[in-house]
């Protein structure tokens, strides 16, 4: 079967870190030809750190991060600083439909290549830019990434205990970086479409803040509407109770759950051999539990600390109450519906061998996502991309080699 | 803010509550035609907060969720409202739906079959867990989703209970993935790939899908990684959210750059060879040390110079905004990023703006979310060819 973009559409990705090769893993995932643009000096920094290990272990193709997001691109390098290099990017962009960068605003027309130059040699092409908060604008020069994206959407300042004092949390996951990218993935499809109308490319930009402070957007209404800026309510919820997260017994183990009706709770405390606390009248409805959250909390810490996580998990969803264990990284790929779906796909990648991915979320019948080929080495298609794409002949590409302006292995040891 | 991009997409919203909606909001955004198909009695969503004093009937985040869209009441479940239904479809690119699996097949309106009658339809269904396997019908609401889906696991204080991230995140998330569905969907029909296509998306494997660097990096590594309290993590890093003189603010600092110019911030310069932080590694295994120096730096300083004399030394600090101070914040303000709505119900709101600013079109002011059956008449009778006296017998009979 044919994944919707094969031999149809090539993306050329220049950007680093997680946001911008979301984007480009996802075309692979659609069949695109998608190549990543390295330089030696500076290689993606998502790569890590050469001082982690020695340069014979390789460090720089063993970051975990880094093999996920660039998967299914071929890999190619140029010294970005070099006329040479940026001559033969200026031929890659030639040929190629969708570019995609997150350098710092101002960079791109640095290096001369500013949309309006690229669009004379390509009037096809899209580009787009995913600066952290724009590329104009008072604040366009601060520096962000995923966690600081994260702070500056209002996220960061809702996150915290409901007791805690005033200290606030980031969220696991660099949650901008991700949205970032799914948001650009999303906006290139939409110019693709209007491409395929008009026959023109063109430029977009994505401030990554911007497409994070709708996930919010509750919270900026509740200001509006009260005046008072919403407290962090850790895991509770401002109507229903119970609605928290208890150890049960072992080292780490927590259990989520929430009742949203007072039939459930009756059946939560029945399933735990607490029945006599459904009928205590601080907890028999919802706005007395609520107003005796904490009670009803430690009687729960204290029922739960005995019982074993899955057992407990079982009892509560077979009594219809919404529950699940919080789940670490080996119980998320272990999740009896993850796994019985198949999400995670094994990909055998150079130096590191054969691990689990995250597969493509959307299932689509006729024309499959495929998330299923690995990430590219240093420089590794350098050979195959240049003679194919360019014409390049295996003396020339070996001239550029000699020059530095490409290269397998980078050009010295920094932390990256 | 919509741009009139996708003005030749026909959408059908059979969505509720928000991970639906958002996904519909994004194509109506790009100026796709969205027409919202509620129940008599409403989407349940209408309802959820937050509200304006004295105001039930709308909540802000429905207000925010159905922008651009056109609304119309339809009951599935009269054979009528059922036939209605199937008429909108016809001519339709997109039905989108978040009801439980299995509920479309109920109403008599399988995917399958709707496609083999529609061929330029495809259904995008956007569930908890997706469409099969094992658990499709379990329970699910925001705080079990994180927990479940590994966000929460790492988040919090050592010695305390895990702390969940706040308010629906990951059924934005999630949206997001059935938005790139339905153009996925659209891309593959349009260059000659086949006709519609079911297209299932599940919000437990978008959620899982953002935590990349937990499912793979403890297979590279071995290490699952635990709560390491106000950092993000225990790494060659410092990425922390840091007490100062009047609030907090956020550190990332990575790169051996960034690392020097936050001894030259804190006017420690020496730290920066210091045998126990000169290289990532060590500043790993020395990760508490360097916390200290820092927090006690931090903890005298207020936001705004820290913003200012880290950002000069290109060290991404950044003050941690409230949402009232993200409402009111200057880069937002410049990008005229929020939009000020007339809601007819709720009066004047400002809402986040369209983050994706094509070039190829002009960006105009959004329309605010409808009515309960508010464009009935509009559909009904200009599209489907409906009389006044039958949408009259219609609404009688409680079909819409």
């Amino acid at each position: 079967m044919n994944s919707i973009f094969d031999g149809k559409l090539r993306v050329l990705d220049i950007s680093m870190g997680w946001a911008g090769p979301l984007v480009g893993q996802m075309f692979a995932e659609m069949g695109a030809e998608v190549i990543k643009v390295e330089d030696t000096h500076h290689f993606d920094w998502w790569r890590g750190s050469l001082s982690m290990a020695p340069p014979e272990m390789r460090p720089i193709e063993r970051a975990a991060v880094f093999n996920t997001a660039n998967r299914g691109k071929r890999g190619v390098t140029l010294d970005l600083a070099s006329a040479r290099g940026i001559e033969i990017l200026k031929r890659l962009i030639e040929v190629a439909d969708i570019l995609v960068e997150n350098f710092s605003p101002g960079v791109m027309n640095r290096l001369g290549l500013g949309y309006d130059s690229l669009r004379a040699i390509n009037p096809r092409l899209i580009m787009i830019s995913m600066p952290s908060f724009g590329s104009d604008g008072p604040e366009c020069n601060a520096r962000g990434y995923g966690n600081t994206v994260e702070a500056m959407a209002g996220v960061t300042g809702l996150t915290g205990y409901h007791d805690g004092d005033g200290q606030h949390y980031t969220l696991s996951n660099a949650l901008g970086d991700p949205v970032g990218g799914l948001h650009g993935v999303f906006a290139l499809m939409v110019a693709l479409r209007e491409r395929a109308r008009t026959g023109r490319g063109q430029k977009i930009e994505l401030a990554q803040v911007e497409s994070l402070i709708p996930f919010v957007a509750d919270a900026i209404l509740d200001f509006q509407f009260t005046g008072k800026v919403p407290a962090a309510r850790g895991n509770r919820h401002c109507e229903h109770a119970p609605h928290g997260i208890y150890r049960c017994a072992g080292d780490d183990n927590w259990i989520a759950l929430a009742c949203e009706t007072d039939d459930q709770w009756r059946s939560l405390a029945r399933a735990i051999g607490i029945e006599g606390l459904a009928d205590d009248k601080r907890f028999t409805d919802a706005s007395a539990r609520k107003a005796n959250e904490d009670a009803l909390d430690a009687e729960l810490s204290r029922a739960f600390s005995s019982v074993n996580l899955d057992d407990c998990v079982a009892r509560l969803r077979d009594a219809g109450v919404i529950a699940a264990p919080v789940n670490s990284a080996p119980a998320v790929m272990a999740d009896p519906q993850i796994q019985s779906r198949e999400y995670f796909v094994a990909i055998d990648r150079a130096v590191v061998g054969t691990h689990l991915y995250p597969g493509a979320v959307a299932r689509i019948p006729d024309t499959p996502l495929r998330a299923d080929a690995p990430a590219p080495l240093l420089g590794e298609h350098n050979r195959q991309v240049f003679a194919e794409l360019l014409g390049m002949s295996d003396d020339g590409i070996a001239e550029l080699e000699r020059l530095g302006v490409i290269g397998s292995s980078p050009r010295e040891y920094r932390m990256g | 803010m919509r741009y009139r991009a996708l003005s030749d997409v026909r959408v059908v919203d059979l969505t509720h509550f928000i991970a639906g909606p958002y996904a519909t909001k994004l194509l109506a955004d790009m100026g796709a035609d969205v027409v919202k198909v509620e129940p008599p009695w409403g989407d349940g969503g209408r309802k959820l907060g937050p509200h304006r004093a004295g105001v039930e009937e709308r909540g802000g985040l429905f207000a925010f969720l159905n922008l651009n869209k056109r609304g119309v009441t339809i009951n599935l479940k009269h054979e009528r409202g059922h036939e209605l239904l199937v008429t909108l479809l016809d001519g339709s690119d997109l039905l989108i739906e978040n009801f439980a699996p299995g509920t479309l097949d109920a109403l008599g309106l399988a995917p399958e079959d709707l496609i083999a009658k529609f061929p330029r339809l495809s259904v995008i269904s956007i569930s908890n867990f997706g469409q099969d396997g094992v658990e499709r019908d379990g329970k699910l609401n925001d705080l079990v989703l994180f927990a479940r889906g590994g966000w929460t696991f790492p988040v919090g204080e050592p010695g305390r209970e895990p702390l969940t991230p706040p308010g629906s995140l990951a059924q934005y998330v999630a949206a997001l993935y059935g938005a790139i569905a339905a153009m996925q969907a659209l891309a593959a029909r349009d260059l000659g790939l086949g006709h519609g296509q079911h297209i299932d998306v599940s919000i437990l494997e978008a959620t899982v899908a953002t935590m990349i660097y937990e499912t793979v990096t403890f297979q590279y590594s071995g290490i699952v990684r635990g709560r390491a309290g106000k950092r993000f993590a225990v790494g060659p890093f410092l990425i922390v959210t840091l007490k100062c003189k009047d609030g907090y603010a956020g550190l990332h600092c990575v790169t051996d750059k960034q690392f020097e110019g936050l001894c030259d911030l804190i006017g420690r310069r020496e730290l920066a060879s210091d045998p126990r932080f000169n290289t990532a590694l060590n500043r790993m295994l020395n990760n508490e040390a360097i916390l200290e120096i820092v927090e006690a730096f931090f903890i005298g300083r207020e936001r705004k110079w820290l913003y200012r004399e880290g950002q000069r030394r290109a060290i991404p600090l950044v003050p941690i905004p409230s949402v009232a101070e993200v409402l009111e914040w200057e880069q937002t303000r410049a990008r005229n990023y929020f939009e000020t709505i007339d809601d007819p119900v709720l009066g004047k709101i400002r809402v986040p703006g369209t983050p994706l600013r094509l070039t190829s079109h002009r960006g105009e002011a959004s329309r605010p979310a409808p009515r309960l059956g508010e464009h009935n008449r509009e559909i009904f009778s200009a599209r489907l060819g409906l009389s006044d006296a039958e949408i009259e017998t219609l609404k009688t009979a409680g079909t819409i």
